[in-house]
């Protein structure tokens, strides 16, 4: 379980690049860590016949300034673990400290943190100003810095028009961003947000996604996003947790997890891959030698230490296949075609298993077209197969 | 939808008339001339609508009743408000029982209940006083206040009391900033429906009280089933045309 | 890999809910819950230490007599409620605009009126020489009985429960989707045929919540056939009041209050898998 540090941020944000925002300074902490859990479980209904494992042995830490997704299909523990951060629900095991401090028995509103709902959960009994101020006057700040912080906030999400609004006469996005600024306001040191977008519709959800990655940017402040769309994790974050089923299953930056998949899990969640079953053949340097039945062999860099004979599974993208004829390999059979606009994905079949292969449209790369019934041959690009033991 | 019956419409109506008719019956009587209760006969008068203010017999009833009337529609909004938010909050896994246990005055025949409440008035004193009353009516009454406010709560989203944590309330800052005035029509609804229940409230009244302290319930029950007096009559038109207003107001209110 | 100790985390400490949960099912287990056992108590001590009043209850002859009058009224009461009941909840959740409103406030305003003047409105009607043998007299049907008797203490009854029968219908009625019945139509069902197949079943359990329910209100149930009835026409519950207040047989009255509470509690058990406690309350 060390894999959650392991991968150091290749992308050194260029402190050029930061906005302050107006009037104080980002929060910063560098090389800090913002949040950390240890050896984290979580039971729902303990003892009872309805017991459910939500998390198992969960290690993570978070550095400060940091935009940082827990990205995972539904049910997998998500929520769990931002509402353990949130301190709205208690770890069964282990230990989460934030900023140093171990919070695992601090409730909600003693922790420097808060939270961006998925239903946004704006007061509906105030205005759009008095929901902003409400973080700070619990802090019991001064009525002319609530006022001049509530300012600036509005400003920061550009609401000042719907100030004295109340949520309900609003839409989606502006509620979203009201959402924010409350959250914001009281210059939490961590925000947690949970599927913020996904109640709104998809040219709203890419427009925010921009506004919520400069506002991280501009606040400096670590964000904790949560989503199940991978699109949006990659997009936005600087690293990924990909979670499933409790399990923590990678940590690292949007191209390791895209790239560099450790498990069939990963490799199948984000993105597509044609996962196939191998043998090893022989190891030679970094390099093993990998038997496809039915296919052949095939080479491919091994990290970890295989044995001759070992079962693995090869992952390779659709986009990194290599489609040809006429060159006398032809080993598989195109069963079907789809047009998707800006490629064609191709549906092959290659012994016993079933392969996709995608090719951008219009000849691109002098790449020809094919129709099902095809025989074709099938080639991949370098370096496009990855390994997995798991 | 299933096309009209003339037969289902016809029916209704005569159901919706069957309702109203004892209502509408007791109109003319109120204004008899006569002492006893009977159809004015061309003789109209008002004197059993000023019998209700004599401060010895019913005006002294209707102060009681209002009185008792408010201070448990009070004390039950606030228990049953508690308690609703209690369970919101907590979840507890014994909800369900606890949710049966408060309701159970309303399953359990009156009249036993009103046995029960005797039976603890005696033990500790309180029969036929205002204060034991009280506390019988809160008894009565509770589950519906806990109804009324449990449905508003149900309608509440659970985030915006973890909001309001989150950004640093304490529980009682938020139930108090954020909770309530989320639920403030169902307050309302619960205060409403148990003074109007504690006003009209008669079995477990009529086994604790009457001697000392008569409600409004208690003097019309005497009445009717001593010598029928008109002033009832009068009494009850009066309750009946509030009822009505009321009722029609809040109609064209929504 | 070290595991750290299951140590279970208990929530952190908020008394304050915690007081707030607890008092009113503190309360009402002191001043209600407890007293029963008291009553319980009574029941077997009064006058004397055993089963005598239960024994009364169960062989004596003016008793059975008097459950079976109560069996009686509550069955028939709750047979011509509930057919009422069914019809204005459904022309008041299917009728059109104008006619559900009508319907609504000629639910709603005995709803809210006290037990007593509604009670009293029927004595108006019902007495001899009343309005209703008026009525009948300028319509030739002199003679026509009327007073206290069984049916005037039905009518006071029905009158009582229709608006509380109404509610749990209502609600499940407004909950049937109106395009299964547009689906049924469009499938070639006869409006009529719509509603015995489709519309009725669908609402059968509003009804049977209602069933229940009305049943249990008039089994407990004693202002209203204590002035209609006007002592002739005594049923369980108001044995009840008598034997504390009249006869002051308080062993007697605690026994029968028991009784009461056991039948109550048996038809519930019965209806359960039927209905739920909820729908009972809601509507
Ligand atoms: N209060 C609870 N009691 C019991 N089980 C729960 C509770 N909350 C969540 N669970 C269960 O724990 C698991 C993880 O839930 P969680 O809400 O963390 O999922 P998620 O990853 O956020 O999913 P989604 O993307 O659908 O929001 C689920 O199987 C869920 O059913
Ligand atoms: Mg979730």
């Amino acid at each position: 379980m060390q894999r959650a540090i392991k991968h150091p941020d290749p992308r050194p944000r260029a402190e050029s690049n930061i906005v302050p925002m107006a009037g104080s300074d980002p929060v910063r902490h560098p090389n800090s860590v913002a949040a950390e859990v240890r050896n984290l479980r979580k039971t729902y209904n303990a003892g009872t016949p309805h017991a459910h494992e939500a998390l198992k042995d969960v290690d993570l830490s978070i550095r400060a300034n940091e935009f940082f997704t827990l990205l995972g299909p539904s049910g997998c523990g998500k929520t769990t673990l931002l509402r353990i951060l949130g301190g709205f629900e208690m770890l069964t095991s282990g230990t989460c400290r934030i900023f140093g401090e171990d919070v695992s028995r601090l409730p909600p509103e003693a922790r420097p943190v808060n939270t961006v709902f998925q239903q946004y959960a704006l007061f509906p009994h105030m205005t759009v100003r008095r929901n902003i101020a409400f973080g700070l006057e619990m802090l019991g700040k001064p009525r002319a810095e609530v006022e001049s912080t509530v300012e600036r906030m509005l400003d920061l999400v550009h609401m000042t028009d719907y100030a004295d609004r109340r949520p309900d006469t609003m839409s989606g996005g502006q509620r979203q961003r009201v959402a924010l600024a409350r959250a914001l306001a009281p210059q939490p040191k961590l925000l947690l947000l949970d599927e913020p977008l996904s109640a709104l519709d998809l040219k709203l959800r890419q427009k925010m996604r921009l506004e919520l990655k400069s506002l991280q940017r501009e606040t400096g402040i670590t964000f904790i996003f949560v989503t199940h769309d991978q699109e949006e994790a990659l997009a936005m974050s600087d690293r990924v947790a990909v979670i499933s089923n409790g399990h923590l299953q990678q940590v690292g930056t949007p191209e390791d997890i895209y790239e560099q998949p450790q498990s069939r899990f990963v490799a199948d969640f984000i993105g597509e891959s044609n996962l196939i079953e191998a043998k090893v053949a022989g190891v030679t340097g970094g390099e093993a030698s990998l038997d496809i039945e039915g296919f052949g062999k095939v080479h491919a860099p091994v990290a970890e230490r295989v044995e001759d004979g070992q079962k693995v599974w090869l992952s390779i993208r659709p986009e990194r296949l290599v489609l040809g004829s006429g060159d006398g390999q032809e080993r598989a059979k195109v069963t079907d075609r789809t047009y998707l606009g800006n490629a064609v994905e191709y549906h092959l079949h290659v012994g016993e298993h079933a392969l996709t292969a995608r090719s951008p449209r219009g000849g691109l790369r002098g790449r020809q077209d094919f129709a099902p019934g095809d025989v074709v041959s099938v080639g991949f690009e370098p370096g496009s197969i990855k390994v997995l033991l798991s | 939808m299933f096309g009209k019956s003339r037969l289902g419409g016809f029916l209704a109506g005569a159901s919706g008339l069957f309702l109203l008719l004892p209502l509408v019956a007791v109109i003319p009587f109120s204004f008899t001339a006569k002492r006893f209760l009977s159809m004015p006969d061309g003789e109209y008068s008002l004197r059993h609508y000023v019998a209700i203010f004599d401060p010895d017999t019913w005006l002294a009833s209707i102060g009681t009743s209002t009185l008792v009337a408010l201070l448990s529609s009070v004390i039950a909004t606030a228990l049953a408000a508690a308690f609703g938010i209690g369970i919101w909050l907590r979840r507890p896994a014994s909800g369900r029982f606890l949710i049966g246990l408060v309701l159970l005055p309303i399953i359990v025949p009156p009249v036993t209940s009103a046995v029960a409440l005797y039976f603890l008035l005696a033990q500790i004193g309180l029969l036929d006083t205002v204060p034991g009353l009280v506390l019988s009516h809160v008894v009565m009454i509770v589950p519906f206040a806990v109804i009324a406010i449990l449905g508003a709560l149900s309608r509440l989203d659970r985030n915006l009391e973890l909001a309001a944590r989150n950004l640093g309330a304490s529980q009682m800052q938020s139930i108090i900033m954020v909770i309530l005035p989320n639920i403030r029509f169902g307050l309302f609804a619960a205060w409403f429906v148990s003074l109007v229940m504690s006003w009209e409230e008669s079995s477990v009244t009529l086994f604790v009280s009457g001697v000392n302290v008569i409600t409004l319930p208690k003097r019309i029950w005497d009445n009717l089933r001593l010598d029928l007096d008109p002033a009832v009559a009068a009494i009850s038109v009066i309750m009946i045309l509030a009822t009505t207003l009321v009722i029609l107001l809040r109609k064209s209110e929504t | 890999m070290m595991r750290a100790q299951s140590t279970p985390v208990r929530r952190y400490a908020a008394t304050g809910s915690l007081a707030m949960l607890w008092a009113l099912p503190v309360i009402l287990t002191l001043a209600y819950v407890l007293p029963f056992a008291g009553v319980t108590l009574w029941s077997v001590t009064r006058p004397e230490l055993g089963l005598q009043n239960y024994v009364r209850i169960f062989t004596g002859a003016d008793f059975q007599a008097i459950f079976f009058r109560t069996a009686w009224v509550c069955l028939v009461s709750t047979a011509i409620t509930i057919p009422i009941a069914y019809l204005l909840a459904y022309y008041w959740v299917m009728g059109s605009g104008r006619r559900s409103r009508l319907v609504e406030i000629c639910i709603f305003i005995p709803f809210w009126i006290s037990v007593l003047v509604r009670a009293f409105g029927w004595v108006v009607i019902l007495r001899n020489n009343g309005l209703a043998s008026d009525v009948a007299n300028a319509f030739g049907l002199g003679g026509l009985s009327t007073g206290r008797n069984v049916w005037s203490v039905i009518t006071g009854m029905v009158h009582f429960m229709v608006p509380f029968a109404v509610l749990p219908m209502a609600s499940v009625m407004r909950k049937i989707d109106r395009r299964v019945l547009l689906a049924a139509l469009g499938l070639g069902c006869r409006p009529l045929g719509v509603f015995w197949r489709i519309y009725l079943p669908m609402s059968l359990p509003g009804v049977f919540s209602a069933l229940a329910m009305t049943f249990i209100f008039s089994l407990g149930f004693f202002v209203t056939p204590m002035i209609l009835g006007g002592g002739r026409v005594v049923l369980t519950a108001e044995t009840v009041f008598v034997q504390m207040f009249q006869t002051a047989n308080w062993g007697l009255g605690a026994a029968l209050g028991v009784v009461l509470l056991v039948a109550v509690f048996a038809i519930l058990w019965l209806s359960q898998r039927v209905m739920r406690i909820e729908q009972l309350m809601s509507r």
